[in-house]
């Protein structure tokens, strides 16, 4: 990756690029449907990556690298690993189909969805992976969102997938350590990165990664990985920070009440039991979980 | 038929949306209205610490073993650090941003375990003085006032010669301070290391008076450092009766041989550091030992710890409680004590303690030390009222009489706390008062000084005075909101390993004990480095913009302005408040 | 070697035989027996390619795509709603400048459900980039298939070969199937001018403004001309190595015809029978066969038709508030001629109603007895509906 790539300032998502190239390497070849990094990822004739990229249409993530795949185990390449790198709208919406099929064929790629949690290059529209209680341009005033996020580690998860994991900007190491995890497994490997985006959120810029920690921390993003749909492992114990906190950083959360925040709570605590139980851990009690 | 066509003929080359260049032509550097910033600031343990010593520096270089570069960048502003890391008070520690995170670093452990291990691979300062300025000062007392001057004075670029009235230098610190807190294997290397840096102590050499008449001769400066070691009065009855001797003149004596064996009750009257060690003296002689203090323990000017140690050493403390007589009572002594109360706030802000109606007490021990604060042995001590040029400075007093030269004082008598590292600060401040002098005249003192302060505390940094590399941070304090805690991971502060509570009163051992390297990087990683690069690479792993670039220098890293966009991560990112985020000014 | 196949089975053999590297695939009816059939030929062996059985001709069409991409030989098939879902894609093959060849099977569009012979399909796709080849016969399909690679990797279209439900797809007929050493010499293996490399990374498809898309565009259009004289050279090669030739458009007795039907597809055989029937009776007649729709071959459309007194084109296939397409195409060939014959449209057919002789009778009759095109479509073998159920 170099400079000169138009993602905003602060932009989490090519900070989860950064990261995600720096423990992938060069040997790769990047399927990316539309989203906020085809704009990133340089228009004719610059590119801001150094690997082979093929930008293609919004839905097709998982079904243009299962041809890219198709076409190096033809050559007999078995040192380039595929990716597909989309955003949340192109995984958990409308490329859905496409990754659940090639996942299903256990396409040995890494799917790579960064989220930033509504569809940011046509302007914040909610996707399903907008969480609960948020504002976009199409849940607008009274409007918010009143659906939970899509849990899509969940639905890979069912998928039976070799290996699924959840990672975020804010914590490099983990989200590094994850990628050469999954670089050294054979099959369909999922990586959901937690990438905050500044201009969608109606946060400052400076704050992208401090928020990104503090979806971690309060249990809304936990970090955690799940190897063929049944060993799961919570990489990280947050220090228990409060939901509210993390809201009341944010604008787009800026009209939700003491009530709202509270059952978001709920919420929240409700999810981070239903993983505990998973990972066969003792469940918590209490506000702060 | 053959169909015709208009015979287009194939392009030879694919026009398609293909890359042949990097996005690096596009400079989104112009996109900026904040302007991200290396910025270093100041800790406030190096503001605390009245001796200025880069603190936090001082535990990077140790959290990346680099354990002779931490005592060199100690001995710039403390010739003392085996002396202060073991019985320094540590003020610096009180302030330190840790505590508000979990525990505070043990700073002072640290001082003492870069000392030791300088000590033990017996390095030499790196530290090179500046060129020789043809001028030689005359140093009275080889305490650590005497001694520090010296060496301060030596690294600006002066001959020093050292007098010092008794057979050895090293003032309290060789002659008061037991060795249970400070062994002599600790002391001597330091002094030897000043006088090995080609500073001369001449020890046996009283001065009197005379001399600041007659150094001009020799001369260009004298630096008095003679201590405060008189004991002032009780102005009680009976306190001159035999039986009753001086703590610190007891102290001595046990400094040059143990001491008397002793096996009856003592009474030590007093709060002080004085107090407590001879306490914790006579308990390791095999005496009952009782401090009496007018006051309550909080007000004992004692250090806490010390205190602490000495009660769990077996010394009774008998708080509010003034002597009012002491007679004569077969072999042993009868104290008279009267139960004080709390009273009002005093002006300096201290309870006051007013006698409780009539309440006395009536004791009878063996013997009586007094130990009740010192002050300067001789009036010529300490600064003349009558001098021309009168410079009061924080911890120092610089004079010029009509046909003299230069005369500084410092040390115990001057300085607002008794204490080494006061001395220490006093000495530096003397030397570069003097220098300024010297060099610019007196005008220039104050200013010159100022722009040394380490914060608005006043500690002077000898670094910034010699326009070293910390004169470049803002004097910004860093506030514990400032850091950024995320970086950081609860640790507990190490626990300093000690004699066993029965071994410590059974012999003079000290009672600390060494801790090794991987305990000392631990701890010294614990410490946040407030306001200091410490390298984490945390600005130019998150730039979203890869505008953070590594070079060859000393920071290694800079901001590549052409394609920063000011998005700000790096500052908030920063754990340790080492950047500003500022407007970008039109250019 | 002659064999009596399916034309389904004749799009699978060369596929076979062009060594496609790549295949993906979804099944529709009647497309199912190519991908059944390849499907057997990757499971043995006989095909050593990658099969992906996706889950919707939309990923298939993307599989395509990403295989290209990377410099594979690929190939897919579809029909009708498949073909209707990969819209998006088809016109990103094109536009990426990928040499994807494609068999479709003419079938019609619901609602309501019906899986028979209408070419609304494919045509519908007309505008997006992809070079169409109309099929007649089992033997014209396995030809075609083999030509569709040959000027896909040299113009880098993309090609679909056209055969119509049932008719020919499930119609049986001797084929000739060519040795594999006389398909080599035709048909060389893949030299990709596109290709995903980690070795020479590149972005492809990348966003693409104003200042250059037009361009990017015009390229297209001058390689589509230029596809004319292409496939002219590779029916040569063709020629030479297998001795049949078919061209862009076929004439069948146009020479002295004052009546010209214009066909594609199977309705074309038909027709031929048909002029052979009329021609006994001493009606001046001819068929003229469209074969290349896209590029559309407009000089030799206006070469054999401009002297015909009338034309007539049979469309199986509508274009909603215009008329049949091919007749819109035929009549805009014609149009810049200063003398041209009146173009007659008629639908037949739709949905896989028979085109019979008694059909093209009743065509015949109307080409006659009218004077001009008027209406612009004539509906054929329109049946009286009464309409019963709830009203409105
Ligand atoms: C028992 C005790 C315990 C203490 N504990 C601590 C502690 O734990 N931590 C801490 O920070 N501080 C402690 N202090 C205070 C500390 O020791 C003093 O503040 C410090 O030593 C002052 O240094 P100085 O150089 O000014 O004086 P001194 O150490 O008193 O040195 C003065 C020197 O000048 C010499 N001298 C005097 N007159 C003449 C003359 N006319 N000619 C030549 N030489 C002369 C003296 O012999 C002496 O060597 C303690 C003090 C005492 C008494
Ligand atoms: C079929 C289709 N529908 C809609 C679009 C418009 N579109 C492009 S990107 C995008 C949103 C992308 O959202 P997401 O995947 O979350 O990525 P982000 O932009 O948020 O990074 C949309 C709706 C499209 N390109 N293709
Ligand atoms: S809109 Fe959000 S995700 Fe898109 S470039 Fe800007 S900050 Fe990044
Ligand atoms: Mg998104």
């Amino acid at each position: 990756m170099v400079s000169g790539h138009v993602g905003c300032a602060g932009c989490g998502a090519a900070i989860a690029m950064r990261f995600f190239l720096q423990a992938l390497g060069n040997q790769a070849i990047m399927v990316m449907p539309a989203c906020c990094w085809s704009i990133i990822a340089g228009s004719y004739p610059m590119s801001s990556l150094r690997i082979p990229l093929i930008h293609t249409a919004f839905e097709t993530g998982g079904a243009v690298a299962s041809g890219v795949r198709a076409a190096l185990d033809m050559k007999g390449d078995t040192q380039t690993t595929v990716v597909t790198w989309a955003g949340d709208g192109g995984t958990f919406d409308i490329g859905f189909q496409a990754l659940s099929g090639a996942v299903e064929r256990n396409e040995d790629f890494i799917y790579v969805c960064y989220d930033n949690e509504a569809y940011m290059n046509t302007g914040v529209q909610r996707s399903s992976s907008t969480p609960y209680g948020a504002w976009t341009t199409t849940t607008p005033g009274r409007e918010w969102k009143r659906m939970r996020k899509k849990n899509i580690v969940e639905a890979l998860v069912a998928h039976r997938i070799p290996y699924a994991a959840t990672a975020s900007i804010a914590y490099p190491q983990d989200l590094m350590a994850k990628v050469a995890k999954a670089k050294a497994i054979k099959g369909s490997r999922f990586l959901h990165i937690f990438a905050s985006c500044p201009t969608g959120w109606r946060i400052p810029s400076e704050l992208s990664v401090k928020i990104a920690r503090m979806a971690v921390q309060t249990n809304i993003f936990p970090l955690y990985e799940v190897e063929n749909g049944v060993k799961y492992t919570i990489n990280l114990s947050p220090k228990g920070y409060l939901v509210r906190e993390y809201f009341k950083l944010q604008g787009r959360f800026k009209h939700l009440s003491d009530q709202d925040l509270s059952e978001i709570q709920n919420m929240v605590n409700e999810d981070w039991n239903l993983l505990l139980r998973k990972a066969g851990l003792p469940q918590v009690q209490g506000e702060h979980m | 038929m053959k169909a015709k066509n208009n015979s287009i003929r194939l392009p030879e080359r694919l026009l398609i949306s293909r890359s042949y260049t990097t996005s690096e032509s596009n400079k989104t550097g112009s996109w900026r209205y904040l302007m991200p910033r290396y910025y270093e600031k100041t800790a406030p343990c190096s503001v605390a610490c009245p001796a200025a010593e880069d603190i936090g520096r001082i535990q990077m270089l140790n959290t990346q073993g680099f354990f002779k570069e931490a005592w060199d960048t100690i001995l710039v502003e403390n010739p003392f650090p085996a002396v202060c890391g073991r019985i320094c008070f540590h003020p610096c520690e009180k302030v330190c941003n840790r505590g508000r995170f979990d525990e505070a670093v043990s700073i002072r452990a640290l001082e003492r375990f870069v000392a030791d291990t300088a000590q033990r691979y017996k390095l030499t300062s790196g530290i090179e003085p500046m060129a020789f300025t043809g001028k030689r000062i005359a140093v009275v007392g080889a305490g650590p006032a005497g001694l520090a001057a010296a060496h301060f004075l030596h690294l600006l670029g002066y001959d020093c010669h050292v007098f010092e009235a008794l057979p050895e230098p090293g003032g309290i610190l060789r002659w008061g301070l037991p060795r249970y807190r400070l062994p002599l294997a600790a002391l001597q290397p330091e002094i030897e290391r000043i006088r090995n840096s080609g500073v001369s102590i001449y020890c046996g050499q009283a001065v009197g008076r005379d001399f600041l008449h007659s150094a001009g001769e020799t001369y260009g400066a004298v630096f008095m450092a003679c201590g405060a070691q008189r004991m002032p009065l009780l102005r009680i009855p009976g306190e001159d009766l035999p039986g009753i001797s001086e703590g610190l003149a007891f102290l001595c004596s046990v400094a040059q041989g143990g001491g008397p064996g002793f096996q009856g009750t003592a009474a030590v009257i007093g709060g002080g550091n004085t107090a407590v060690d001879v306490a914790r003296c006579l308990r390791r002689l095999g005496a009952r030992a009782m401090i009496i203090y007018r006051r309550r323990r909080e007000d004992m000017p004692a250090f806490a710890e010390e205190i602490e140690l000495a009660l769990l050493e077996g010394v009774e403390l008998l708080e509010l409680y003034a002597p009012i007589r002491i007679e004569k009572e077969g072999n042993g002594l009868r104290l008279t004590l009267q139960q004080m109360k709390i009273g009002a706030m005093g002006a300096d802000g201290r309870m006051r303690v007013v006698p409780d109606e009539n309440r006395i007490r009536e004791l009878t021990v063996d013997q009586v030390f007094k130990a009740i604060g010192f002050e300067a042995a001789e009036p010529w001590h300490v600064p003349e009222a009558g001098a021309v040029s009168h410079l009061k400075l924080r911890q120092a007093v610089l004079t010029q009489g009509a046909n003299s030269v230069p005369v500084v004082y410092c040390g115990d008598p001057v300085t607002e706390i008794q204490s080494v590292v006061h001395a220490v600060a006093s000495a530096k401040e003397g030397a570069m008062a003097l220098h300024v002098l010297l060099t610019g005249g007196t005008a220039a003192v104050a200013e010159t000084l100022a722009a040394a302060a380490v914060g608005p505390g006043g500690s002077l940094s000898m670094e910034a005075f010699l326009k070293g590399e910390r004169l470049n941070r803002s004097s910004h304090v860093v506030a514990y909101e400032e850091i950024n805690i995320d970086h950081f991971q609860y640790a507990p502060r190490m626990i300093q390993p000690r004699l066993l509570q029965a071994e410590r009163v059974a012999s003079f051992a000290e009672i600390d004990l060494k801790i090794s390297a991987g305990m000392a990087i631990r701890e010294a990683e614990r410490c946040f480095n407030c306001g200091l690069c410490n390298q984490c690479d945390n600005c130019r792993l998150f730039c979203p913009d890869l505008a953070v670039r590594q070079e060859d220098s000393k920071r290694g890293r800079r901001i590549d302005y052409d394609y920063c966009k000011g998005c700000g991560i790096c500052v908030v990112e920063c754990p340790r408040n080492a950047m500003v985020l500022e407007e970008e000014q039109d250019s | 070697m002659k064999q009596v196949l399916e034309g389904s089975h004749a799009v699978a053999e060369a596929v076979r035989l062009a060594k496609v590297q790549v295949i993906s695939a979804y099944p529709i009816t009647p497309q199912t027996h190519i991908v059944e059939r390849l499907s057997d030929y990757c499971a043995d062996g006989t095909i050593k390619a990658r099969f992906l059985r996706v889950e919707s001709e939309h990923s298939a069409l993307a599989v395509m795509i990403g295989a290209a991409s990377t410099g594979m030989r690929t190939f897919t098939a579809t029909s009708s709603q498949g073909l209707a879902l990969m819209h998006e894609l088809l016109h990103w093959s094109s536009g990426a400048r990928l040499p994807i060849v494609m068999a479709e099977v003419n079938r019609a569009l619901a609602p309501g459900w019906n899986i028979w012979a209408d070419q609304t399909d494919s045509l519908s796709q007309r505008d997006t980039g992809w070079i169409q080849l109309y099929c007649e016969t089992g033997q014209e399909v396995l030809d075609t298939t083999l030509l569709a690679f040959r000027l896909a990797e040299a113009v880098n279209l993309p090609v679909m070969v056209v055969l119509d439900a049932f008719f020919l797809s499930h119609t049986y007929e001797p084929v000739d199937i060519p040795s594999q050493a006389q398909v080599d010499e035709f048909l060389p293996p893949i030299i990709p001018r596109i290709q995903l490399d980690p070795a020479n990374p590149c972005a492809l498809n990348q966003l693409s403004p104003p200042n250059i898309y037009m361009e990017m565009r015009y390229q297209i259009h001058l390689v589509m001309q230029a596809a004319l004289s292409e496939l002219e050279k590779f029916e040569g090669d063709f020629e030479r190595i297998f001795g049949r030739r078919y061209g862009a458009v076929e004439p069948f007795l146009c020479q002295d015809a004052e009546i010209i039907l214009v066909t594609s597809g199977t309705i074309t055989s038909t027709s031929r029978q048909f002029v052979l029937d009329q021609r006994a009776q001493g009606e001046k007649i001819g068929v003229l066969k469209v074969k290349l729709f896209r590029p559309f071959p407009v000089e030799a459309v206006r070469g054999y038709l401009k002297n015909a007194r009338k034309v007539g084109v049979i469309d199986r296939n509508f274009s909603f508030g215009a008329g049949g397409i091919f007749a819109q195409e035929v009549r805009a060939a014609l149009y810049g001629l200063a003398r041209r014959p009146p173009v007659f449209g008629f639908i037949a057919g739709l949905g896989g109603r028979d085109v019979t002789l008694e059909s093209l009778g009743e065509i015949l009759t109307r080409l006659k007895t009218l004077k001009r095109p008027d209406p612009e479509s004539i509906w054929i073998g329109l049946q009286e509906v009464q309409l019963a159920g709830p009203k409105s």
